[in-house]
């Protein structure tokens, strides 16, 4: 193995030392907590913040063109194939590259504006698919039984086809923030913010403390995020819930 | 344009290109040594089945850099490290798809085969598995290419890797550096994606193909 | 032969049997038709035979052998196996599907692909059309075909049939019961056969088995004494308010005697000697005469006696309806 300290042998029986150790000797433990707790206002919080900033941005800005963008899809088949094998070419390319791309050759500075763009493109894929699966899982009855009854197309879209649809819908929205909140994680190295932020930090300080409450939090909210998007999408389809028989 | 094409004969740049494919290779290999049997095994029972998918989703969330790091205080620096981070990041696809597509075989199906006399595993190798081909394919190939886009990473922790020549590149502010090592490392993710998606398209069972044309 | 013991089947954790204290024998090369409303265990009941289900008391004897004296899956090697969806894999060729059981005892290659081919003939499926293409390529019609031929293939002395023809419309699934009797007639297998879909049981079985909701067996017998006389009230409601009638089409016109024609048979109705005595009575009455005149061969639209064979009466076929003993093409 290369360079660095051996690592702790046993990292728990340090966190647990670093609890009953005094001042001094906490500095040494493999996490500080006594430098957490003195800077997690001013360090901590605000790189969490814009962490959950960068990714509600992001969603939404891709929610906003991938639903319009999967309705064509869903209307205009021909359109679906295209469209799949753009957003897909770029979701497919490593988000550290993308960024490398986009400040060097399409020329942003580093900053949130690139690592927004990226995350952009990556949701898409996700989104768009889940769009025009979603409606295409709308029953054609339902919405010839609709037509008949006088609803205009608007209508039938706005009315029937995208709340049957939205639970696809929603799990498409799942995905994508779960990714997103992975991938914005490194989108600190360009100057973004956010959690990512604390890790590379403690790496380069070689301060674990930061790294280690980086990665964590981090992991943290994206479990939770996929929690609370499983939870909604469950409360979202109480027709189908009810079918099965409860859930 | 000179600058670009010498690192890419640079010296160290054919090491990490090869680290980066050995990483990765290694990563797909193990993680489907490991997911394939856990979804057979859990195949049989429906709870154990929606417990693999529960973990699967879990395990798909967590940020590649963070696992990669949070591997520090068990492997240290180097290969290792990422290797087994990869590794685990490239488990959920790989699982859950296996077993959704094991789950997903009509039932009809599996009750003729059993009503005509074939014992559970000729079911499972002669029907499941072929049936849940083309979807256990899909998973690995998300996957393979998530692994690619992992290991990028790996130069965080000091793995080697593509990744050094962004980071090289940024650090020095050396735009050929940095595509050198972008571009790169774009490449072999679409490389893979490409490769595994005619993989996939081969090991489909012929009547699937057809049934899928047909929309059966 | 197969016998059912005292057969009952109750599922953990519920307090009503499914199946409940089933004994009956059904004869070598019978079809025996199990029959009855949703929930009756007709298939439950079938499902016994190859032990797909286990019983909870009794047992099915089969050739003098406890069906629990070898293993499950050796056991469903030896019998036949069709149901409703076919359940054809649809990742291998027609050929392969039906050489499915044959396969795994161990026959050679050129032998299950002749037999395959065979079946292929038998059930109406040109094998050189039919034998490499794949499940997803084939109408319901069709793969029901291969379905049964499927259940053929290793040329098992029993099958057990759960709706084999059901998927289908309802010309074709005639078409279908028509060919397997036909078949049959040559292959004399001893089938388990389910419907839920008494004129189904009653044009196919040799014998039918009426169950009650709950898995009680309400009668045992053959078609025409389950519609002479049956046993009870909810035997009577089930085969339906027609079944004089439907005793009828068990008998063709060209079975009974028949009355000779005499000169003024210009004007009455042409009966086919194939047609049954119901559709002859529904044609002699539509057409309001109190007889019919029976033709051999093609449509009998020449006038005169040229190929008839005498006339059949209203009256005769009211006596037929009385009778107990009705003959049987």
């Amino acid at each position: 193995m290369d360079s660095a300290d051996d690592p702790p042998t046993s990292t728990l029986a340090l966190l647990f030392q670093s609890e009953f150790a005094s001042e001094e000797q906490q500095n040494q433990g493999f996490i500080d907590w006594g430098w957490l707790a003195d800077n997690f206002t001013e360090d901590v919080v605000p790189a969490f913040f814009q962490h959950i900033f960068l990714c509600f941005v992001s969603l939404g800005i891709a929610l906003v063109i991938a639903v319009p963008l999967g309705i064509l899809c869903a209307r205009y088949r021909a359109l679906y194939t295209p469209v799949t094998l753009i957003t897909g070419f770029f979701y497919t390319i490593p988000s550290f590259a993308m960024f490398t791309l986009l400040i060097f050759i399409v020329g942003f500075s580093v900053g949130k504006t690139p690592a927004i763009i990226a995350l952009v493109l990556y949701s898409l894929l996700v989104m768009v698919r889940n769009v025009v699966t979603g409606l295409d899982s709308v029953p054609p009855e339902t919405k010839d039984a609709a037509k008949g009854m006088g609803l205009t197309d608007r209508q039938i879209l706005f009315g029937v086809e995208l709340p049957l649809a939205l639970p696809v819908i929603v799990a498409g929205m799942r995905i994508a923030m779960v990714t997103v909140i992975g991938i914005a994680v490194i989108g600190a190295y360009i100057g973004a913010g956010g959690l990512g932020d604390l890790i590379f930090d403690g790496i380069t300080r070689d301060f674990p403390t930061l790294w280690f409450t980086g990665a964590v939090l981090s992991t943290l909210l994206a479990i939770g995020a996929d929690l609370v998007f499983v939870r909604i999408e469950r409360m979202l389809s109480p027709w189908s819930r009810r079918a099965r028989g409860a859930t | 344009m000179q600058e670009f094409l010498q690192v890419f004969q640079r010296e160290d740049f054919i090491r990490n290109f090869i680290v980066h494919i050995e990483i990765s290779v290694l990563a797909v290999l193990f993680g489907v040594l490991v997911a394939i049997p856990v979804a057979i095994a859990v195949n049989r029972s429906d709870s154990a089945s929606t417990i693999a998918i529960n973990i699967g989703n879990l395990g798909r969330a967590i940020p590649s850099l963070a696992l990669l790091v949070l591997m520090f205080p068990f492997f240290g620096l180097g290969f290792d490290n990422a290797l087994f981070a990869v590794t685990l990041l490239g488990i959920p696809p790989i699982l859950i798809n296996a077993v959704v597509g094991l789950r997903q075989v009509n039932p009809q199906t599996l009750d003729a085969a059993k009503g005509m006399g074939l014992s559970g595993r000729q079911i499972l190798s002669g029907v499941q598995v072929p049936i849940a081909a083309p979807i256990i394919f899909a998973g690995i190939r998300t996957a393979a290419v998530q692994v690619v886009a992992s290991v990028t990473l790996g130069t965080f922790v000091g793995a080697g890797g593509l990744g050094d020549y962004i980071v090289e590149g940024f650090q020095r502010n050396s735009t050929e550096i940095a595509l050198a090592g972008a571009l790169s490392v774009a490449f072999l993710a679409l490389i893979t994606e490409i490769l595994f998606a005619g993989l996939e398209r081969g090991f489909t069972p012929k009547g699937l193909r057809i049934a899928a044309k047909r929309g059966k | 032969m197969i016998e059912f013991k005292n057969v009952s089947k109750t599922y953990a954790g519920s307090d009503n049997p499914v199946v409940e204290n089933l004994s009956f024998e059904i004869a070598d090369g019978e079809i025996c038709v199990l029959v009855g409303p949703s929930g009756c265990g007709k298939t439950t009941s079938m499902r016994m035979v190859n032990r797909l289900i286990e019983p909870t008391e009794g047992e099915i004897i089969i050739d003098g052998q406890k069906n629990t004296d070898m293993s499950g899956t050796e056991l469903r090697r030896k019998i036949g196996y069709a149901i409703q969806q076919t359940g054809l894999f649809p990742h291998r060729t027609i050929a392969d599907n039906v050489g499915t059981v044959p396969k795994l005892l161990g026959w050679d290659k050129s032998r299950t692909a002749s037999r395959a081919d065979e079946l292929l003939d038998l059930v109406g499926l040109p094998p050189d059309q039919y034998r490499d293409r794949y499940p997803a390529e084939l109408s319901g019609g069709q793969q029901q075909r291969v379905g049964v031929a499927r259940a053929l293939a290793a040329d098992p002395p029993i099958m057990l049939m759960d709706e084999p023809f059901g998927a289908v419309d309802p010309i074709t699934r005639d078409r279908l019961q028509n060919e397997f009797l036909h078949i049959q007639e040559d292959i004399k297998k001893t089938i388990v056969f389910v419907t839920h879909d008494i004129d189904e049981g009653i044009k196919m079985g040799d014998k039918i088995a009426i169950l009650k909701e709950g898995g009680v067996l309400a009668q045992y017998d053959t078609p025409e004494n389950i519609l002479a006389r049956p046993a009870s009230d909810f035997v009577q409601s089930f085969v339906g308010g027609d079944r004089v009638l439907k005793r009828l089409s068990l008998t063709l016109v060209g079975d009974i005697d028949l009355e000779p024609a005499n000169g003024n048979s210009g004007d009455l109705p042409h009966i086919d000697e194939k047609w049954n005595l119901k559709d002859a009575l529904s044609e002699i009455i539509g057409a309001g005469a109190d007889r019919g005149l029976v033709v051999t061969g093609g449509d009998g639209a020449e006038g005169g006696n040229g190929g008839s064979r005498g006339t059949i009466t209203l009256d005769s076929i009211r006596k037929i309806s009385h009778g107990s003993e009705v003959p049987r093409g």
